[in-house]
């Protein structure tokens, strides 16, 4: 649905996006993750063909967006950051101008007004002046001005920023409603945000990809969740100890390796074998320094990647 | 062209939701009323002299015609564009050249009805009495009306030009002034009126593009093809500098 091919976007000598690639499927729901200057912004300009790429190509639907930009708008819902409405208008002008905008007729525009508006929850505010409704409601009506034309695909650039935790978990649930329809890209400096409406992750620094994947394949191929068993190697045979270990905790990938006057394990494991590794040493005597399970989570994964610690980093799956 | 006529109904309905066009218009119109009475008396009641004076002839019509466009195209592209407002419209599926035509558009029908105020003092004197010459202040009004379409279309460039709407207001005050001068800029540089340089300025005349058809009554395709001509190139380089802002920025 969305093609992404080596695009670079430079402001002046300033590379906002460098050299970017990316497929979305029809129905795919990706979140662009990165923090402030990452690249999410101009990256979704760049999608809706508004900012042309210094270099590369994008197709959407088999349109190139530059090239055949008007098929490309005419399936596309783009709700911009900061949600540029008229507010000078009330909320059903706003979507009668977008209805007619896309060619809609008039009784069609209609029907599919109250529609979106009862989908966002604000079905009793069609005459409200745009200018007087609260940002989190103002947000709604950007969201509903981007569905009117059920649009193939919806770009949503911060759909969630300034707003307070409640009406974040009212928009969360539109967008998981709405991804069963369409393919969605949203973008996000929040991660559980991102992590709770989307299959699939694209984790942006300094105009980079450093990651691409569901949560589950970022997870393992970033080493997963691990048990560390730290033991007093003293008449200890290194084969035996994970030859036992193997054996006590079987679906797991395990290794051990000599450092100094302790035998280190590292146990690789989707579940916590801490009781069984415990119990283990219990009954062969074992003098063990150290049982430390460590849980993989995106919010380590993504703040070592955005933050720039793993400089030249880069997890795919 | 479907694109041109939604832009242009909401840029008209967005106008006129917004204080300040009325004060422009109420503005306008009694400056306008004020002077066609002084002019009445101190005239002694010469009708057609005095509308006459209003669409072309006085001072005020030059003035309001170097203030007024610039005031209502300054929103139009650079306050949009620092809003967003912009960029939702570039996304629609509509052209550029669509939106910036509707934005025109609707600019040159608010100057229209401002305008429309002279012929309607016309209709108030023939009311009470006095017949107006009504080919002329028909051929006066559509004059204004194109007037209105020459430089609100140079104030479509100086909004496109511009990053903060005050920056567009004053930009399009320095070129309508420019373009109403440039014939008399022309004349001093080339030596006179007769020299080649003062020659082409003076095909660059507004005021006697105005002043030889509309302003007598009298309708000559010609001059009517200047105003839209300079009018339609000056739209062509607003369109371009849309598409150039995306590229700059």
């Amino acid at each position: 649905m969305i093609s992404v091919e080596h695009i670079t976007r430079r402001y002046g000598s300033f590379e906002a996006v460098s050299d970017l690639s990316f497929e979305v499927e029809r129905g795919e729901v990706v979140g662009f993750l990165g923090l402030n200057g990452a690249g999410k912004t101009t990256t979704m300009r760049m999608l809706t063909g508004y900012l042309p790429p210094t270099s590369g190509s994008i197709q959407i639907a088999g349109f190139d967006v530059l090239k055949q930009s008007l098929e490309v708008r005419r399936r596309l819902g783009y709700l911009a950051e900061g949600v540029p409405l008229y507010k000078e208008h009330r909320v059903i002008e706003m979507l009668t101008f977008q209805g007619r905008l896309f060619g809609m007729g008039r009784k069609q525009i209609q029907n599919r007004a109250h529609e979106v508006l009862e989908r966002v929850g604000l079905d009793g505010r069609a005459r409200s002046l745009i200018g007087s409704l609260s940002k989190g409601m103002r947000q709604r009506v950007g969201i509903a001005v981007a569905l009117l034309p059920a649009p193939e695909v919806l770009i949503l650039d911060e759909p969630t920023s300034g707003l307070d935790p409640v009406q974040r978990m009212g928009v969360r649930e539109l967008i998981i409603e709405l991804a069963a329809e369409r393919t969605v890209m949203i973008s996000s400096h929040i991660l559980p945000e991102i992590e709770a409406v989307c299959g699939r992750l694209i984790i942006l620094h300094k105009g980079r990809k450093v990651a691409d994947g569901t949560k589950e394949g970022l997870l393992l191929a970033d080493g997963g969740s691990q048990l560390l068993v730290r033991l007093d190697a003293r008449k200890m045979d290194l084969d035996t100890v994970r030859k036992l270990l193997v054996r006590r905790v079987p679906r797991a990938e395990t290794s051990v390796e000599k450092h100094g006057g302790e035998l280190v394990a590292t146990i690789k494991s989707t579940e916590d074998p801490s009781e069984l590794v415990g119990m283990l040493a219990a009954e062969r005597g074992w003098i063990l320094h150290q049982l430390a399970w460590r849980e993989a989570s995106l919010e380590a994964l993504f703040g070592r990647l955005a933050t720039g610690v793993a400089e030249g980093e880069k997890v795919t799956a | 062209m479907r694109g041109v006529s939604v832009i242009f109904r909401r840029e008209l309905a967005g106008l006129f939701l917004t204080p300040l066009a009325w004060v422009l218009l109420l503005f306008a119109v009694g400056l306008n009323g004020f002077l066609l009475i002084a002019l009445l008396r101190s005239s002694g009641g010469d009708v057609d002299g005095s509308l006459n004076f209003l669409l072309g002839q006085g001072g005020t019509y030059w003035m309001l015609m170097v203030v007024m466009p610039p005031l209502l195209t300054m929103r139009s592209i650079s306050e949009e564009a620092k809003s967003g407002q912009l960029e939702f419209l570039c996304t629609a599926p509509v052209t550029d050249t669509a939106v910036v035509l509707g934005k025109h558009l609707a600019v040159c029908a608010f100057l229209a009805v401002m305008w429309a105020s002279v012929p309607l003092f016309g209709g108030a004197l023939e009311i009470l009495g006095v017949s107006p010459d009504w080919g002329q202040l028909g051929m006066g009004f559509l004059g204004a009306v194109v007037t209105g379409t020459l430089f609100a279309a140079l104030g479509m460039v100086a909004s496109a030009l511009s990053s903060t709407p005050l920056l567009a207001a004053f930009l399009g005050f320095i070129f309508n002034l420019g373009l109403l001068l440039l014939p008399f800029g022309a004349r001093s540089i080339g030596g006179g009126i007769g020299s080649l340089v003062g020659q082409v300025g003076e095909r660059m005349n507004v005021l006697v593009h105005l002043q030889t058809s509309f302003m007598r009554g009298a309708f000559d395709t010609a001059d009517l093809v200047f105003f839209l001509a300079w009018t339609g190139l000056f739209l062509f380089a607003a369109v371009r500098l849309v598409e150039a802002r995306r590229w700059w920025s």
